[in-house]
């Protein structure tokens, strides 16, 4: 599967990446990162313009995530449990709701590019959660922008190490994760102490 | 408060862990070759190699044309040829262009 998405990117471009990622964005897990990857690298090489893909790859992502959204929002509950089935095992839409509900925007934002394993959901719940369209927009359209725009970056930045630069960033997601959860709890933690002083 | 600065500790530590763990792999991948897949074209292979992609057109028999962004898959279908085969002709042709370029076969 994997092999033929990556060879519909290299041999037909944009559409085909824009295609692929709103598919994703909907929930059907495909390696997008490597997608990203890859078409930056063929921007580094000639083959593909960087604004046009970063335009498919963004346009591609937000039309996918308001299509979760609209689920959510307007299928109901079976529809969104319906979907979990097919694409999503495993994943708990109860707490994933709870999530959306804590994290709000930014939830929204960080779930396009740091924790994108979870966007998907985010964008199920946030519709059920009735999160405001117009502020799910928003946020939405920053984080996949900003997402696009840093993954394509890598590809063209480490054009002729690809696959490589796939399995590092792995790693490289998580410790960002790591880190923001870090600065929060940071946060937190001396907020509370400030209080207990006081 | 304890249950916070556990959670801290834990966000801290993960981040040095996964940090590490990114900065050694980083490391030990710039010494390896970027594998040759079936997905790739000729001239992805071409670039992410470093070897002119008409020598590798040439050595699978296919007249250069850089416009032909078709997979190995693709080709070896058209060809009607095994993939594996195709494949390992390209590793062939990208060691000889290196070694004949003078640079050790990437």
């Amino acid at each position: 599967m994997s092999d033929q998405l990556l060879s519909a990117v290299s041999q037909y471009g944009a559409p085909a990446l824009f295609l692929v990622v709103a598919i994703a964005a909907v929930g059907v897990p495909l390696p997008i990162t490597l997608l990203l990857i890859v078409a930056g690298s063929m921007v580094a090489q000639g083959a593909m313009n960087l604004w046009w893909v970063i335009v498919a790859a963004s346009a591609g992502s937000i039309l996918g995530d308001q299509a979760g959204y609209a689920i959510g929002r307007w299928g109901g509950q079976a529809a969104v449990t319906r979907l979990s089935r097919w694409f999503g095992k495993g994943v708990d839409l109860q707490a994933v709701e709870a999530k959306a509900r804590a994290w709000g925007g930014p939830g929204i934002f960080i779930t396009r590019w740091v924790l994108s394993p979870l966007g998907p959901w985010i964008n199920l719940a946030s519709g059920t959660a009735a999160f405001p369209w117009r502020q799910f927009v928003l946020w939405d359209a920053l984080g996949e922008i900003t997402g696009a725009a840093i993954y394509i970056s890598v590809g063209r930045i480490f054009s002729d190490r690809v696959m490589a630069m796939d399995a590092v960033l792995g790693d490289v997601t998580w410790a960002i994760a790591a880190l923001l959860a870090a600065v929060i709890l940071g946060y937190q933690l001396v907020a509370y102490l400030r209080r207990a002083r006081a | 408060m304890l249950v916070l600065g556990l959670a801290f500790v834990l966000a801290i530590t993960g981040t040095f862990v996964f940090a590490y763990r990114a900065g050694r792999q980083a490391r030990r991948i710039r010494a390896e070759n970027e594998p040759i897949r079936a997905w790739m074209s000729i001239p992805f292979i071409a670039h992410t190699r470093h070897v002119p992609a008409p020598v590798l057109f040439q050595a699978i028999g296919l007249q250069a044309e850089p416009h032909d962004r078709r997979s190995i898959r693709h080709i070896a279908h058209d060809l009607k040829r095994p993939v594996p085969d195709l494949m390992a002709q390209v590793q062939r042709a990208v060691d000889a262009a290196a070694q004949a370029s003078g640079n050790q076969p990437r």
